[in-house]
């Protein structure tokens, strides 16, 4: 806290030493907006961990069992990733989205739980909350749950 | 249409034992399975009421003691104890995953303990290793009719994909691996073909319009939801052939869930798979009572089970769906008649 404390008031210091009386403008100077290019990487990298996600929930090296979740959730339908936190009966209380993967890797498929904030782990909660953007939240109650739709190809663009 | 003697026939789906029941059930009619023509029995309107039995989608995998042998076997031991016996069985397709030999060598020896004999197509995941032929040596011909007293059954081969493999130089394996993927974005709609559009036309020719038809194909024949090939791009030709008969009933697996759909005189039936249910797609259905309630991942066999298909005098069908688990909702727990 101390330190953070230190940093922004020496950093405001060498402003005020730089530009004299304009200070709010050569503040507005020092951080310039996002370029185009950095927004298009960073949404690259997100598309990335979408793709790397897609391929995990179609892979059967997650479970010892020769299933992948997308055997029995295609287009990452019924994960309902868009309802998480909430009261899941399977883990006995109220979980995240993350402990559903695992519990879904480690019952049905009889896998090794991946690390909650490992790489593989965000990159199937990408790929799952990606297609749903913009699902209202519309949990079921003793119904199969259902898909949402994707009109062509994966669903994001990936290339 | 591929000949076979009579010998290669009933060698084909049966084991030993159960040959001569076989060919005592269906002799009459074996002319017709041979593609000799001239065969269609007439109807005798009245039918011999008797009641066939339906499992499908057991998803085998080259694993031993895998959990989904279990349930086939488990699916089997139920269809010999119902009673009253039924005559026969019938099998939608996707006995193996990844279309490999020993998938079905092993789902047919699940299969051949069944008491009474059966009749079997082939799935997608039976098929695009080796283009069907290990399935083919295994059971036969991809497509076959025969009656059964006063009722005419048809199989069809419904899930041929036109080439994409060849351009993009996918080995079998790789193939294979995308045809494993419902939502598969790379391998297209598929159906039954020219080829077998023309065989159904001809097999049906000389079978009267107040013959009962039950036709089983892998995929629905009706739009479902094309993305996950819950269709038969070439289902309205199909409806077409059969629009003369009074009443046909289709049953396909593939969907593993129960589902119903009515168009113009064809009555289709979703069936339970042995393997894992799927959610329903994204889509309106015209009958949504007729669904199974949500299954728990925690339970490997909720929402699964076999079928038990009961048909009367007038052709009135009683569809059980069987499952193992009691999902069904009130008014189809007593079957549902279609
Ligand atoms: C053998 C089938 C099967 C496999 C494989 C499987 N699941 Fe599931 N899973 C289910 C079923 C069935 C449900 C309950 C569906 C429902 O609520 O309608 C479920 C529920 C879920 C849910 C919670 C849905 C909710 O809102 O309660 C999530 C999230 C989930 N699965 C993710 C996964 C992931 C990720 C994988 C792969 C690591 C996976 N599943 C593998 C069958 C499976
Ligand atoms: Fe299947
Ligand atoms: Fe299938």
């Amino acid at each position: 806290m101390k330190k953070v404390r230190k940093i922004s008031f020496t950093t405001a210091a060498s402003v005020i030493v730089v530009s004299g009386t304009l200070i709010v403008a050569s503040m507005a100077q020092a951080k310039p907006p996002r370029s185009e290019t950095q927004i298009a990487q960073e949404r690259a990298a997100l598309m990335t961990a979408v793709a790397k996600g897609d391929d995990l929930w179609h892979s059967a090296k997650l479970g010892n069992n020769g299933l992948a979740c997308a055997n029995c959730h295609p287009d990452g339908s019924a994960s309902n990733v868009h309802t998480w936190p909430k009261f899941q009966t399977n883990l006995g209380k109220v979980g995240t989205l993350r402990e559903m993967i695992n519990w879904c890797i480690a019952v049905p498929m009889q896998g090794r739980i991946l690390e909650y904030d490992s790489e593989e782990m965000i990159a199937m909660e990408a790929y799952a909350t990606y297609t749903h953007r913009g699902v209202a939240i519309a949990p079921a109650k003793d119904e199969q749950h259902g898909a949402v739709p994707v009109k062509s190809g994966p669903g994001y663009p990936r290339h | 249409m591929k000949k076979f003697s009579r010998r290669q026939f009933l060698g084909m789906t049966t084991k030993a034992g159960a040959a001569t029941m076989f060919a005592g059930i269906f002799a009459p009619s074996a002319s017709s399975m041979l593609g000799l023509g001239g065969v269609a029995e007439a109807a005798t309107k009245k039918i011999k009421p008797f009641n066939f039995a339906v499992l499908t989608d057991a998803h085998l995998y080259d694993i031993a003691d895998h959990k989904f042998d279990h349930i086939l076997e488990k699916a089997v031991a139920d269809v010999n104890s119902i009673k009253p016996r039924p005559d026969f069985v019938l099998y939608a397709g996707d006995l193996g995953q990844s279309g490999k030999k020993a998938e079905l060598v092993k789902g047919k020896k699940i299969l051949d303990k069944l008491k009474m004999p059966y009749k079997i197509i082939p799935g997608e995941h039976d098929y695009y290793l080796d283009m069907g032929k290990a399935w083919r040596k295994l059971f036969g011909d991809e497509h076959w009719s025969f009656n059964h007293n006063g009722v005419h059954f048809i199989g069809m081969n419904s899930i041929l994909v036109p080439d994409f493999w060849t351009l993009k130089k996918l080995t079998p394996k790789e193939r294979m691996h995308m045809m494993e993927e419902l939502e598969c974005h790379n391998c297209g709609a598929w159906g039954v073909g020219e080829k077998q559009l023309n065989w159904l036309a001809r097999d049906v020719k000389r079978v009267s319009p107040d013959t009962p038809v039950v036709i089983m194909t892998h995929s629905p024949l009706w739009d479902y939801y094309p993305r996950w090939n819950f269709q038969t791009y070439d289902a309205p030709e199909i409806r077409e052939i059969l629009r003369k008969f009074d009443k046909v009933i289709s049953i396909h697996g593939h969907v593993h869930q129960v589902v119903y759909n009515e168009i113009n005189n064809m009555r289709s039936c979703g069936l339970l798979s042995t393997s894992w249910p799927w959610p329903y797609p994204p889509v309106e259905l015209e009958y949504p009572h007729i669904k199974q309630r949500r299954a728990d991942p925690g339970d490997f066999e909720d929402g699964l089970g076999g079928h038990d298909i009961a048909v009367n005098a007038d052709f009135d069908a009683i569809v059980h769906w069987r499952e193992f688990s009691d999902l069904l909702p009130d008014n189809i727990k007593k079957g549902l008649k279609v």
